[in-house]
């Protein structure tokens, strides 16, 4: 029998799970470890953040879902991993700390023989001084709590434009290095609809305030379309889309410190700006969870597993070309941790070995530049490819070839809801083939046959339905592996 | 309320404007369920092309 720890139970992780309960059966031991008792489709709660929906529409309890597919989870946070095992015991071990309010801060160290680092970001609300909303002066549709905070504010701000004053909203990123711009992107679409629908978009100024340094970039380096006879690109379609809504854009911006009322920027000329609010929903960058790594002996080798950003290096090219330099075949594409055999690390915990979009420093040296997104679609296929992998080496053997999945060679869809409504509603719908660019293939980067663009009611119903089946597809409902990821 | 000084707002008054047609277009129940069954269908041929 086999031991397969999985950490992070987010769509990486958790789609990991399913595929090798499905894959292995019961005869091997599959252990989730994360440190929430739910799971939460993260994509919806841009419409908890606006209102549209409650917690319980996008959040789930995890324990019922394993316990019917033999699953054994554990709710805790891995805090050490000994890839060589320890002084007891040659087998391979992770450090956990339990984070359940029966077992909270109970310490256990469990075996495994493969394991999967899905342990996603970490939420760097410190980085900027004043940002976040537990230590910080803004809100965030990070979590579904922190989207259900940032709903009551905006709700607030929305009775205050009818009581006749002027609100100044700003939406964006809280750091120069930030990524899910796309996230930003729809929150800001969604709180512009909803001030219409509230009849007081007119008391509104609504501020995109990002770290893109033009419009579509959404750190991907922006898309080129084809579009009734002529190539267009991602920055003119949502320019469009800006101007016909009314929302400001400040591009290339790194928040310096969050006052009460007053966001302070630089931008990349190196000018410093501040900007009054009412409402502020800065997202927070993101690093790797603090995880170590010990050798036998206690020697401690994070370095040589994980990145300074503490993301895990993989089987990437982390040499540090210059961008001129970058290619497609730099991205990993088995997710294989660089020197072990039985680990991997999959969505946001791989560390990517350099950014999308072209990188930019202010005029100050200040790094203001997107970091490249590997959420929702891309998380899934690497948490499918990687349990594919390990189910081929337990009944294969050790030599079983890996599965690929690169970002160079895989598409994406990025829905951006611009409004929730059946019949008014509106979404940006974006399909990008393949995520990383690769110029050696395709003049533009990427496939210019299924790299499209749209906007219309037709995108709020795909992101609506994708809501609804991967919900399903979450809870391993008959049927459940026939969804793609 | 003006930002003092004022903040570097992106000029978007080049970028182009939707006709009311395109407005229309985008709200129109057939060709927007014309629209979501060729997006899916796109979205399974890109799974279907992905060397995963």
């Amino acid at each position: 029998m086999s031991d397969v720890v999985i950490l992070g139970a987010g769509i990486s992780g958790h789609t990991a799970a399913l595929h090798l309960s499905r894959l292995l059966g019961r005869q091997h031991r599959i252990t989730v470890v994360s440190p929430n008792s739910n799971w939460n489709w993260i994509p919806s709660n841009i419409w908890v953040g606006v209102g549209k929906m409650s917690k319980k529409d996008v959040v789930f309890p995890l324990a019922p879902i394993y316990r019917r597919k033999g699953i054994e989870f554990v709710q805790a946070k891995a805090v050490a991993i000994r890839p060589h095992g320890d002084a007891d015991s040659e087998r391979p071990a992770v450090d956990i700390v339990h984070t359940s309010a029966a077992g909270a801060g109970r310490e256990q160290r469990i075996r495994y023989d493969y394991l999967i680092n899905a342990t996603g970001p970490q939420l760097r609300f410190g980085a900027t001084e004043g940002l976040g909303p537990e230590h910080g002066n803004t809100v965030s549709v990070c979590t579904a709590d922190h989207a259900i905070a940032a709903s009551e504010r905006l709700h607030e701000v929305i009775d205050k434009c009818r009581a006749g004053e002027h609100q100044t909203l700003v939406v964006g990123m809280g750091h120069g290095t930030c990524t899910c711009e796309g996230a930003a992107f729809e929150y800001v679409f969604n709180v512009d609809n909803e001030l219409r629908e509230a009849g007081v978009r007119d008391m509104a100024r609504v501020v995109y305030l990002t770290n893109e340094s033009e419009l579509g970039d959404f750190g991907v380096g922006g898309m080129t379309f084809n579009d009734k006879g002529f190539q267009t690109t991602s920055e003119l379609w949502t320019a469009s889309l800006f101007r016909e809504r009314g929302v400001e854009a400040v591009l290339g911006a790194h928040v310096e410190r969050v006052e009460p009322g007053t966001v302070h920027f630089e931008t990349l000329d190196g000018e410093h700006h501040s900007l009054a609010y009412d409402f502020a929903m800065l997202l927070p960058p993101f690093s790797g969870v603090p995880l170590a790594a010990y050798d036998r002996d206690g020697t401690d080798i994070t370095s040589g597993l994980f990145a300074p950003s503490g993301f895990m290096k993989v089987d990437a090219d982390y040499s540090g070309k210059p961008y001129e330099q970058w290619s497609a075949a730099d991205w990993p594409k088995t997710y294989q941790a660089q020197g072990f055999d039985n680990i991997w690390a999959v969505g946001i915990a791989f560390a990517p070995p350099h950014q999308i979009s072209r990188p930019r420093t202010s005029a100050n040296g200040t790094p203001i530049t997107p970091s490249p997104p590997r959420t929702g679609m891309p998380s899934g296929v690497m948490g499918k490819t990687v349990a594919l992998t390990i189910a081929d080496r337990i009944s294969k053997g050790p030599m079983a070839v890996a599965h690929q999945a690169s970002m160079a060679d895989m598409g994406a869809a990025c829905v951006a809801s611009a409004g929730a409504n059946l019949r008014t509603g509106s979404a940006a719908a974006m399909t990008m083939m393949p995520v990383v660019p690769d110029y050696s293939r395709y003049p533009t980067g990427r496939d210019l046959r299924e790299t499209r663009g749209e906007l219309g009611l037709s995108g709020h119903w795909v992101k609506l339905m994708l809501h609804h089946l991967f919900i399903y597809k979450a809870k391993g409902l008959p049927g459940w592996h026939l969804i793609p990821e | 309320m003006p930002d003092n000084p004022p903040i570097p707002v992106a000029d978007l008054s080049r970028a182009p404007l939707p006709t009311e047609a395109m407005q229309r277009y985008r709200r129109n129940p057939v060709v927007q369920t014309w629209k979501f069954a060729v997006f899916n269908a796109r979205i399974m041929r890109m799974v279907l092309k992905g060397k995963h």
